[in-house]
């Protein structure tokens, strides 16, 4: 198992090194923004356009700019400045994550508490009004984008503007260690939000593989030895149908931690999925790097986790 | 068979339900719409407060309280928070109240400069190249420097903006014509020569030549800055002094979290009678809260809620229109001469080198059409030449109605004068038979659907648009701001004034020399021999109503060459809550003035 997770941890190494020259070779290939024209503003000087070519470092050779920027990540974690406002890229993405974390790990929660447990009840009383209800309701979650879906949370709920206003709205986010209760219900609305599709979508999955579980032999073979239908489902069927969900929550779990873009956006809440978003429509470079570097690496992280979990959960599954 | 269909009708069932309750809670911005066809204009230029809806307000109530928090909600940011480099609106906004330039405007007057540090007008002597300007003595910067401004403070700010550390955008246009600046900035100079002070109180500018210096001594590079305290910082490259700042105006930055909030606190060194400052500084406290990207949002956040003003966006036009007609009206303004928009044509490539093709683009151009993708009337008055409404200068060049060209006589197009002339440019039916053209307009917003607009336009007179669209940024800084480039088209461009002179609106955008390679500005490439000496010989007038009469005259030159179509000239909303009393700075865009804006 050791070497196993070694030889991950060095894949890992070498995917953001290929993630980090694709984001770079993208920047300057695609039409994009000139930071130094950006940051002159209406100016025409070009001593003054060159002056803060040079403080970007955008006046040496490109090769030399990815050079300099894999050297200061390797030797310093230091993934460079902002083009926009000269903020130190790492500090900016840490000082986010926190929001960020929030954000999902809370989502996280609720879409697999509400997933499994439609997926459980789906399954075991399948065809029912139930199981109709729900898997309609799943339907509409997964086709509502998360940006409509939060805006009309917003004008339905939302302090200020709903027309039911029970939530803390846009820009009401507060950091848990300022006010817990403020951080708590500021987060209700964006919780909801993001975890409706997430949770009609794990709902179908796990309603489905429960459904091809329960019709198994082995399953038979539990009824027929007298166990409960309890312990049948939720020590039998379930153990083996998650293990899909599993994966899914650790992939999805690994991008929203590298910025759920619109959420944030729509909620405006400081994350690093906002701070991606102004970075993209600024030609951000060092802004944009550094999120995607660090939204790859919690997706490989994660799923590493989530294939060390394997071991766990299914007795078959060995690595060496 | 059964059960997919059960399915299908539940989830039918669900998406219905969920249809109507999204349709009861989008009610409003429906009616909002609907209401909306019958939105006149009814703004004025005149402050006041008057009642008519939409007024700005200029000057604070009567009975203006003291104390509050004030919220600005902005989608974005400054673009520096150093007062040596900022250069856009919003941060003039944010900044401002900290400042204490050596001149400003009231906010009713953009066009009269007011002073602020300076004690009195400036004394220009007879060959118009040497400035005086007296400095109050009553002016202290905020703890920890809590020391009386000098001359010297100003010196220093404006020495700064000439260094590689503080690439100011402005002050080569504005002040490079000070003695001395090239030595300084070359290294062979310890200080600007042409800037000296011979006493605490006294500063004296020496030019090389006339210029616009006068006018620009509003800006916020003249605002003091401590050389012993930001001297440290400015060693840095790029200067940290913006995070670090002391402020001789009302308020001081507090805290700056770039993209997310800016506060400002009161100065407790300034005292509004010891230095005469003419600003009241109402409220105790203001916060900018940033990254409210959907302005539908922010907007009704700002109209339902207490003690919160717009910032840098502009409500969308449909919320604009339901405000003007509902019970909210009074907390709606829209500010004249928050600059104009143009749709560019590249008068260095054809077809457009000919000055007949444009001029029937000019003709047939619905500029009706293009004002409603922003809002309609309410948002600004179509434009007839390129001098705007509060510039000086604007009067002499026409006013409102314009010098009188044809081109410009049907804000709806006329499709035949449009013949008329493409058939003068050699197309014997009136309509373009060349080759495509490339226009490179905005991917999202109100400029997106301009951009359809415009394409639509030239469509009508027989030209094959290729349309590419990009985000804003990109359009400015890789294609519209670049000659070569090679883009024929730019639709969404537009322009404001730095300050009360018509030369920073028509020298930087249709002066020949000011072709540059890069962030050029004069979109249409305008390089007219004649324009170009007549700009040179008014850039030397000191007089008042000389330099506006020559810079009109200049305005008809450019107008009569048709190098752009000038469809716009801004009235830009500003919305508030209830509780707020706002009063608009029509020098900046008529975005609240917060050294005057109190909470009632």
């Amino acid at each position: 198992m050791t070497r196993y997770v070694i030889r991950r941890l060095l894949w890992v190494v070498v995917l953001l090194f290929l993630v980090s020259a694709l984001t770079f070779v993208i920047f300057f290939v695609l039409p994009s923004t000139d930071p130094a024209a950006l940051r002159a503003g209406k100016t025409r000087d070009p001593e003054v356009i060159n002056a803060i070519r040079e403080q970007l470092g955008l006046n040496k050779p490109k090769i030399e700019q990815f050079w300099i920027y894999l050297k200061g990540i390797v030797l310093h974690f230091d993934f460079g400045h902002s083009y926009l406002n000269n903020l130190n890229v790492r500090d900016e993405i840490l000082s986010r994550l926190p929001a960020t974390i929030s954000l999902s790990l809370g989502a996280l929660v609720i879409w697999l508490f509400v997933g499994i447990s439609v997926g459980i009840i789906s399954a075991v009383r399948r065809r029912s009004l139930m199981d109709r209800a729900a898997m309609g309701t799943t339907l509409v979650m997964i086709s509502a984008p998360v940006y409509w879906l939060g805006l009309v949370s917003l004008l339905l709920f939302s302090q200020g503007i709903g027309v039911i206003p029970i939530f803390p709205g846009s820009g009401s986010y507060t950091p848990l260690s300022e006010d817990p209760w403020k951080w708590f219900t500021s987060l209700i609305l964006p919780w909801l939000v993001l975890s409706a599709a997430f949770a009609a979508i794990y709902a179908r999955i796990l309603r489905a593989n429960m459904i091809e579980t329960l019709s198994e032999d082995y399953i038979r073979t539990a009824r027929a030895k007298g166990l409960s239908e309890r312990r049948i489902v939720l020590g039998h069927a379930l153990r083996s149908a998650i293990t899909p969900i599993v994966t899914l929550a650790g992939l999805d779990l690994g991008v929203l931690l590298g910025g759920a873009i619109l959420t944030e956006t729509v909620f405006n809440i400081p994350g690093v999925g906002r701070l991606s978003y102004d970075a993209i429509i600024h030609g951000d470079l060092p802004t944009v790097q550094g999120t995607v570097l660090f939204g790859a690496f919690f997706i490989v992280i994660l799923n590493l986790v989530v294939d060390i979990a394997y071991a766990y959960l299914d007795p078959r599954v060995r690595y060496t | 068979m059964y059960r997919s269909s059960v399915r299908a009708a539940a989830g039918l069932i669900a998406m219905l339900a969920l249809v109507l309750l999204v349709a009861a809670c989008g009610g409003n911005g429906g009616s909002s719409t609907s209401a909306s066809t019958a939105g006149g204009g009814t703004t004025t230029t005149s402050g006041g407060g008057s009642g008519e809806v939409g007024q700005p307000v200029t000057a604070p109530p009567d009975n203006a309280k003291s104390g509050g928090t004030l919220t600005v909600l902005s989608a974005g940011d400054v673009d520096y928070i150093d007062p040596g480099l900022a250069y856009y609106s919003f941060s003039y906004q944010a900044l401002q109240p900290t400042l204490a330039p050596l001149y400003s405007y009231a906010p009713g007057d953009p066009s009269t400069p007011m002073p602020i540090l300076a004690d009195g007008d400036p004394q220009i002597s007879n060959d118009g190249k040497t400035i005086t300007v007296k400095i109050k003595t009553g002016f202290k910067f905020s703890p920890p420097v809590d020391r009386a401004v000098t001359s010297k403070d100003v010196k220093y700010a404006m020495e700064r903006a000439f260094t590689k550390q503080v690439p100011n955008g402005y002050m080569s246009a504005y002040f490079g014509n000070i003695e001395g600046v090239k030595a300084f900035q070359d290294g062979k100079a310890k200080d600007v020569s042409g800037i000296e002070t011979p006493d605490d109180q006294t500063i004296v500018f020496k030019l090389t030549r006339g210029g616009p210096v006068v006018g620009a001594l509003v800006l916020p590079v003249t605002s003091p800055v401590p050389e012993e305290y930001a001297k440290k910082y400015d060693a840095q490259n790029p200067s940290t002094y913006g995070q670090h700042q002391v402020s001789a105006g009302p308020y001081m930055l507090e805290s700056y979290k770039p993209t997310r909030s800016i506060t400002l606190v009161r100065n407790p060194s300034w005292d509004k009678d010891a230095t005469g400052d003419p600003r009241p500084a109402y409220l105790d406290r203001v916060e900018f809260q940033e990254g409210n990207e959907d302005p539908n949002v922010a907007s009704r956040r700002i109209l339902d809620g207490e003690s919160l003003v717009s910032g840098d966006f502009p409500p969308p036009p449909a919320l604009v229109k339901s405000t003007v007609q509902g019970a909210k009206k009074d907390q709606i303004q829209f500010n004249p001469g928050a600059g104009t928009r143009w749709v560019s044509m590249n008068t260095q490539m054809k077809p457009f080198d000919d000055v007949n093709v444009r001029k029937a683009v000019l003709a047939v151009f619905d500029r009706n059409a293009m004002r409603l993708t922003r809002g309609g009337p309410l948002i600004g008055d179509i434009a007839t030449h390129m001098l705007y409404p509060g510039v000086p200068g604007f009067e002499e060049a026409g006013g409102m109605k314009g010098p009188g060209n044809d081109f410009l006589a049907n804000p709806s197009g006329d499709p035949q004068l449009a013949a008329d002339y493409m058939k003068k440019a050699g197309f014997a039916d009136g309509k373009y038979s060349g080759p495509p053209i490339l226009m490179v307009a905005d991917n999202s917003g109100v400029g997106a659907q301009g951009a359809l607009v415009a394409q639509q336009q030239f469509e009508k007179l027989g030209f094959k648009v290729t349309l590419r669209q990009v985000t804003h940024d990109t359009m400015y800084t890789k294609y519209c701001n670049v000659p070569k480039a090679n883009v024929q088209v730019c639709p969404n461009v537009g322009w404001i004034r730095d300050f009360a002179d018509p030369q920073p609106v028509l020298d930087p955008t249709f002066n020949g020399k000011n072709i540059v390679p890069q962030n050029n500005s004069n979109w249409p490439q305008l390089d007219d021999p004649q324009i170009n000496a007549a700009m040179d010989k008014a850039e030397q007038i000191t007089d008042p109503g000389e330099r506006a009469k020559a810079w009109a005259d200049i305005d008809k030159m450019i107008t009569a060459q048709a190098p752009l179509v000038p469809w716009l000239w801004d009235k830009f909303p500003t919305i508030q809550s209830a509780n707020v009393a706002g009063v608009n700075a029509l020098w900046n865009e008529g975005s609240y003035d917060l050294a005057y804006t109190s909470l009632k």
